[in-house]
């Protein structure tokens, strides 16, 4: 009997000495090879040259760590916000993982990250303050990888053949988009749709709160932007509908839709992120694009967005991780994924020969617009419910005739709505 | 020693149908922050759900949605069936030709769809730009968009119906056939007074199936519309996807499922009844 209860005691004694150690971060990092699950929407197999250049940083990376290999998933951001909620629920997130600026909030107030080391620290040559990108007890769980902010975008044929010029203001914006609209084109490019997690029209949104200087949340987290300067935002829409300016089928028009619309010359104008400036260059020679049209603040500032890196709750390699991330945002991953149009992060990058050459053009210009014309936001935890309460408060304006003031109040219950 | 025989289907049972049904009810009872479950509430999500303006539209919507794609996709299922049934050349090429939306993934059919009803570069907006109509703007409307997405669901699983109804039909004797065409009965005779007797309990198996199915539809839905606009082709399912990874709603999604189990239920037994009086 009491050798029965010392072995008992025994063997509580190593099952607690083991999940002891199991706590310590620094003793659960494995020795020796290490495979890291990353997830991202970008495909490497693709012919793109951003799928080019996230191919062949993951490659040198590697090569570079012959101890980490990394696991590429691709997975669109609506099925990440689907799925890494319940994979880190599950203990499965993993280890490294992209993220939409405003979305990072509320993946962590879903468990979602873990916080970054105590080495992140060490990186303070951000462009833009990165002191949003944190949880709900304060810590940074991502990086920025990839910035970009809102501008307009026109078609310079198109605005010449209709006589006009490049609109300053959104009033101006109204005039010109209702021109090229009774000259068969669409006027201004935007979707109500939420089949693509309502990318154009909360991205819209997002740089316009900026502009008139409204913030989305109050102190509490809940939306509160249906003011006078909200209004603002609705006030234009429903300038544009009566204009007959919007798409015919705004309803169901997405961020892809209305870009494609752009590069095929039927939209006259719209605002979209910065990363198009790169391949619309290229699709269609007619495609311009500038700062935004002044608000009633007369302000052209827009809110900093972009991809971020993080690492997943749980993983039990966040040195590796953190590795990994490092490099990515890092001068030479950093000028690889310019040259696929991205606008790289750290200041260091843009040291890179790369930067110098004629072919770095575009990117220095977005990067230098991001700098002086984007701010960062302090998001909630609501965005997606805000996302999709824009589109739908956009499909009413469109289909009920609804006012600019009840686009605003609409898309604020949405968001508030439990 | 019958319960050996009956263990393993009931373990089964318990666990891919009871477990999960209590622990969605168990869900709805408590408060939940995107996956973790909390406290306790009693019947606040049911309350929250039958308070719901919306309710009412979505089971409309998916009372239309569900009896929409079944009233094609029955007769569509039977006529193909009927047809390949008397086939004797270029059956097996037919069959494979029918069967061809099954074969699809629902996202596959819906993206597919989504490409060739698009109003900037689809096929069907070419054809109609050329006819003198305008684009095909299908999703832009909520009346359009139910439309489209009962007759795409209804097209994506018609085969269904399809082998059901061609496994009945190959049971039919022939010797009934040929004594009706020797006492002069036509084909509307033979289908009145063969066929449809002989089918009526695989007719009603056919519609339990496909309401089940249509009832819990969500990927055609969520890749071509995700229940818009306005909210007029948000079934109760998609609505419970909706809640689930849109607000992260557990406690409130899990509330609408147990709505959507009942109405499932009450669909599937008001058919099922109809067997029920056939056989006695």
């Amino acid at each position: 009997m009491i050798k029965k209860r010392w072995g008992l005691a025994l063997v509580t004694a190593v099952v607690a000495g083991l999940a002891l150690s199991g706590c310590s971060p620094s003793a659960s990092e494995p020795k020796g090879p290490v495979t890291l699950n990353y997830w991202d929407f970008l495909d490497p197999s693709q012919a793109n040259p951003r799928s080019k250049a996230l191919k062949e940083n993951i490659a040198k990376f590697e090569a570079a760590n012959p101890d980490i290999k990394i696991n590429l998933s691709v997975v669109s951001l609506g099925d990440m916000l689907n799925r890494l909620p319940q994979a880190a629920a599950a203990g499965q997130a993993p280890d490294v993982f992209k993220m939409f600026t405003p979305v990072v909030p509320q993946m962590a107030s879903a468990g979602v990250y873990s916080p970054l080391p105590d080495a992140a620290s060490k990186v303070t040559d951000w462009l833009r303050p990165t002191d949003t990108l944190a949880g709900p007890d304060g810590k940074p769980v991502a990086v920025p990888y990839e910035y970009r902010t809102c501008a307009l975008y026109y078609n310079e044929k198109i605005l010449n053949q209709i006589g006009a010029t490049v609109p300053t203001t959104y009033d101006q914006v109204v005039e010109v988009a209702k021109k090229a609209a009774a000259a068969g084109y669409t006027g201004f490019g935007t979707g109500f749709s939420d089949t693509d997690n309502s990318a154009i029209i909360s991205t819209f949104f997002n740089c316009f709160m900026s502009q008139v200087d409204q913030e989305i949340w109050n102190k509490d987290g809940q939306a509160d932007f249906a003011t006078a300067k909200g209004n603002e935002f609705g006030d234009f829409l429903a300038k544009l509908r009566d204009a007959k300016a919007l798409g015919s089928n705004v309803v169901s028009d997405t961020y892809g839709t209305v870009a494609d619309g752009m590069a095929s010359g039927t939209v006259a104008m719209a605002v979209l992120g910065t990363e198009r400036a790169v391949s619309f260059g290229s699709q269609n020679k007619d495609l311009k694009w500038t700062a935004l049209p002044k608000a009633s603040t007369g302000d052209t500032t827009g809110t900093t967005i972009g991809w971020t890196l993080g690492i997943g709750n749980g993983s039990k390699n966040t040195e590796a991780a953190w590795k990994f991330i490092e490099y990515m945002t890092g001068p030479e991953a950093g000028a690889l994924m310019a040259t696929g149009g991205e606008v790289p992060t750290r200041a260091a990058t843009y040291q890179q020969p790369f930067f110098s050459t004629p072919e770095a053009k575009t990117v220095n210009d977005i990067a230098a617009y991001v700098k002086t014309n984007s701010e960062p936001r302090t998001y909630s935890n609501t965005w997606t419910a805000l996302a999709t309460g824009l589109s739908q408060a956009g499909q009413k304006l469109t289909l009920n005739g609804s006012s600019g003031n009840d686009f605003i109040r609409s898309a604020q219950d949405a968001a508030n709505k439990k | 020693m019958v319960w050996l025989y009956v263990l393993p289907v009931s373990a089964v049972f318990l666990f891919v149908f009871v477990g999960p049904l209590i622990y969605t009810a168990w869900t709805a009872l408590h408060e939940t922050s995107y996956y973790q479950i909390g406290k306790f509430s009693g019947l606040n999500s049911f309350v929250r759900l039958f308070s719901d303006s919306d309710l009412p539209s979505r089971i409309w919507t998916t009372l239309v949605f569900s009896l929409g794609a079944l009233v094609i996709a029955l007769p569509a299922g039977l006529l193909s069936a009927i047809v390949l049934n008397n086939l004797h050349r270029f059956k097996r090429s037919v069959r494979s030709l029918f069967l061809l939306p099954w074969l699809m993934s629902q996202a596959t059919a819906g993206t597919i769809w989504l490409w060739f009803l698009n109003p900037n570069y689809g096929p069907a907006s070419a054809i109609t730009k050329s006819l003198g109509f305008g684009p095909t703007d299908v999703f832009s409307t909520p009346t359009s968009a139910l439309v489209a997405v009962t007759l795409m669901t209804a097209w994506w699983s018609y085969p269904q119906a399809m082998l059901l109804f061609l496994g009945a039909l190959q049971t039919i004797p022939e010797e009934l056939r040929e004594s009706l065409k020797m006492d002069g009965g036509g084909i509307r005779h033979q289908f009145v007074n063969i066929t449809l007797p002989y089918l009526r309990n695989t007719i009603v198996s056919v519609v339990v199936v496909l309401l089940m199915l249509y009832v819990q539809m969500v990927t055609i839905i969520l890749v071509t519309t995700r229940g818009g606009p306005i909210g007029s082709t948000e079934t109760l399912s998609m609505r419970v996807y909706n809640q689930m990874f849109d607000k992260f709603d557990l406690s409130g999604a899990s509330a609408t499922a147990i709505l959507l189990f009942a109405v499932n239920i009450v669909l599937t037994l008001v058919a099922i009844r109809f067997r029920r009086k056939e056989s006695l």
